[in-house]
């Protein structure tokens, strides 16, 4: 079953006579439980595509389907409620809320979600250790390393129970060996609970990873395989 | 949830917070401290000018305050019903004449008075010092009590004799030796120069009036604010008469009451509008730190509203605190002088006495006053920090995740 189809999506930038086509029709569908990664030379548009899926950013033309509904046709308002249910998020950096420890910082998300407190609980609980902080559960971000940082915003973005993850070079500030961990933790929370995941990176360690692999070139998709 | 995160969030950076903070609070102490110093003064000066001085309420014949007409008198007390209980009242034979000595001679206002009902009225008997004689008493024969300021003027000192010159109801002119049996000093200098107390019993057979005659009526209360309701039942029962509340007897004490209340607003005013910069400031400081992060929290699926919200609590947090630390401190420092009071002398001497102001003040904590100032501090917090929080709804979500 698909979960995310977009259809000639298309985004055009135009910065005085200059016009970029940063994302020039792609048509790409995202099984359930994938695990895809999105690669391709820096400017190719990575990022202005996983913004739009994202919800993040609206597209010049094309649609953009999930879950049988055309998201560029909601309002800011519901964008913003459909992001909060649907998707989770993991950036490059300053995922998290400083002054919120580890579990708060998790907790968070579902508290948005008006989810119930012994549910939030439990999960978080639950998800922390599942990404290997277990007995990290009160520390600061600021008392985390980078990949733990990265890890916490891996649980925060699985908490809300979203539909996919969409992770935009989400181990570029980390070293490669704690890149390819943290990859292979997302591997094993995709596989348990069947999360679907698409991430963009430019590190091969962890393209080799992925079980398909998205390649993308001025805008356009030039090769899209599975494993 | 929200106001967990608001209230961690002013923690963030302590020293702007705390900063802000102890302008708040020592804003809202130097404006609480300054309005009950301002009204403890006022309320002080004007209360002592009652209790001396004028009385709540006079009542006179309507043409007696015109030229001090000694034949517009009254036939003993009017009948007044329903007055409170801790009601006083005196009654009094006022004469415009001369007070003369051996070296001088003064235009002064003697009072005719019944000492045992004027004590209960006006409180002149005990600024006299205890070196300086006593009120009226009756082991002297025509005594006469004026002020230290009038003793000086005529160059008199106790038991010397002066001479009381005035015209009588018959037109003729009256003199009358009286020998001075005690000196006060009021704390306003125009009235101790005008004032000079004798019997009524002394003074009376000299002025040709019919029997009862007097001029004066002073009604006084212990608490102020009595006389706002019972001065319009005491004038509705006495049409014929003239009677006059300490407003219209002294328009200018009941202005100073009414400026005090004016400026004290303005300099609430000013500080408000102080307050508000920096509100706004801080706020504004806070937010373009926290770009990333806001923008962060708009990606994942925080509403607007919700941002909104948490910054309004973050700065209803910050002005809250500060007033309640304000409030405290002034509390603190207010409580003992409630009781001791102030005293202005060091600062200038009897200058305030001089004209006419009570130079120890005895601050008056307004409870209503206190919370309506904090309301409006924290009024002016929720206001300026509308401002901030729609800043932060404006920050692009793209921009602020996109990392360069
Ligand atoms: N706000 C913008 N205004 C104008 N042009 C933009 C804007 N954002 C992106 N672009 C352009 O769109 C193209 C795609 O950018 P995008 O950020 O999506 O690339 P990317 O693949 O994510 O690159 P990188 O690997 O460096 O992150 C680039 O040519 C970029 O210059
Ligand atoms: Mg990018």
């Amino acid at each position: 079953m698909s979960i995310i189809k977009t259809k000639n999506l298309v985004k055009v930038y135009s910065t005085g006579l200059m016009e970029v086509r940063a994302v020039d029709n792609v048509n790409l569908t995202i099984e359930q439980g994938e695990f895809t990664a999105i690669v391709g030379p820096s400017g190719s548009g990575k990022t202005t595509l996983l913004n739009m899926i994202g919800g993040l950013d609206r597209p010049t033309s094309g649609e953009i389907i999930v879950d049988s509904m055309d998201i560029t046709q909601l309002s800011q308002k519901q964008l913003v409620d459909f992001r909060l249910k649907n998707i989770g998020f993991v950036f490059q950096s300053y995922n998290l809320i400083p002054v919120l420890t580890a579990t708060e910082n998790v907790s968070f998300i579902m508290e948005l979600q008006g989810r119930e407190k012994r549910e939030i609980d439990a999960r978080t609980k639950e998800i922390l250790s599942d990404v290997g902080l277990a007995d990290r559960l009160m520390s600061r971000p600021a008392q985390l390393s980078g990949g733990q940082q990265q890890r916490v915003a891996v649980a925060r973005a699985m908490a809300s129970r979203p539909q996919f993850i969409i992770a935009d070079e989400p181990t570029a500030n980390l070293d490669s060996k704690t890149a390819e961990k943290l990859l292979d933790m997302m591997t094993e929370i995709n596989k348990k609970e069947n999360i679907t995941f698409l991430f963009s990176t430019h590190d091969s360690r962890v393209v080799s990873k992925a079980r398909r692999v998205i390649v993308l070139e001025d805008g356009k998709i030039v090769s899209d395989e599975r494993k | 949830m929200l106001i967990k995160l608001a209230w961690k969030n002013i923690w963030r950076n302590k020293v702007r917070s705390g900063v802000i903070l102890s302008a708040i609070a020592i804003g809202l102490f130097a404006g609480t401290y300054l309005a009950a110093f301002m009204e403890g003064w006022i309320i002080g000066t004007v209360k002592e000018s009652i209790d001396t001085d004028i009385a709540c309420i006079q009542i006179h014949s309507p043409k007696f305050l015109a030229n001090y007409d000694v034949r517009e008198y009254l036939q003993g007390f009017p009948d007044v019903a329903e007055m409170p209980d801790e009601t006083t009242i005196s009654g009094r034979i006022v004469l415009a004449g001369m007070l003369q000595s051996a070296n001088n001679a003064l235009g002064i206002t003697a009072k005719g008075v019944i000492p045992e009902q004027e004590k209960t009225v006006s409180a002149v008997w005990k600024t006299i010092p205890d070196s300086m004689g006593v009120y009226l008493p009756d082991d002297i024969k025509m005594p006469i009590v004026i002020s230290k300021k009038t003793a000086g003027k005529l160059k008199v000192h106790l038991k010397s004799k002066i001479v009381f010159t005035f015209q009588n109801a018959n037109e003729e002119m009256q003199s009358v030796a009286f020998r001075v049996c005690g000196i006060y000093k009021t704390s306003n200098s125009m009235f101790d120069e005008n004032a000079v107390f004798v019997k009524y019993d002394d003074i009376f057979p000299l002025t040709a009036l019919p029997e009862n005659a007097i001029h004066e009526v002073a009604v006084n209360f212990p608490d102020l604010k009595t006389c706002d309701w019972v001065y319009p039942k005491i004038k509705a029962a006495l049409p014929g008469l003239e009677v006059l509340s300490w407003k219209e007897i002294n328009p200018t004490l009941s202005l100073s009451l009414g400026a005090t209340e004016f400026f004290g607003a303005i300099i609430i005013g000013i500080f408000l509008l102080a307050l508000s910069f920096g509100i706004v400031n801080t706020m504004l400081m806070a937010i373009l730190e926290r770009t990333k992060e806001l923008g962060m929290l708009k990606a994942i699926g925080m509403s607007k509203n919700k941002i909104f919200r948490m910054i309004m609590f973050e700065t209803v947090f910050l002005t809250f605190l500060g007033s309640v630390a304000g409030i405290i401190l002034a509390t603190i420092v207010l409580t003992p002088s409630l009781k001791t009071g102030i005293d202005l002398t060091f600062m200038m001497g009897d200058t305030f006495e001089d004209y006419g102001f009570s130079a120890i003040v005895y601050p008056v904590i307004n409870l209503k006053m206190f919370v309506e100032i904090a309301v409006l501090v924290i009024f002016a917090g929720i206001l300026s920090a509308i401002y901030p929080a729609r800043r932060a709804l404006k920050i692009n979500t793209i921009e602020a995740i996109k990392t360069e």
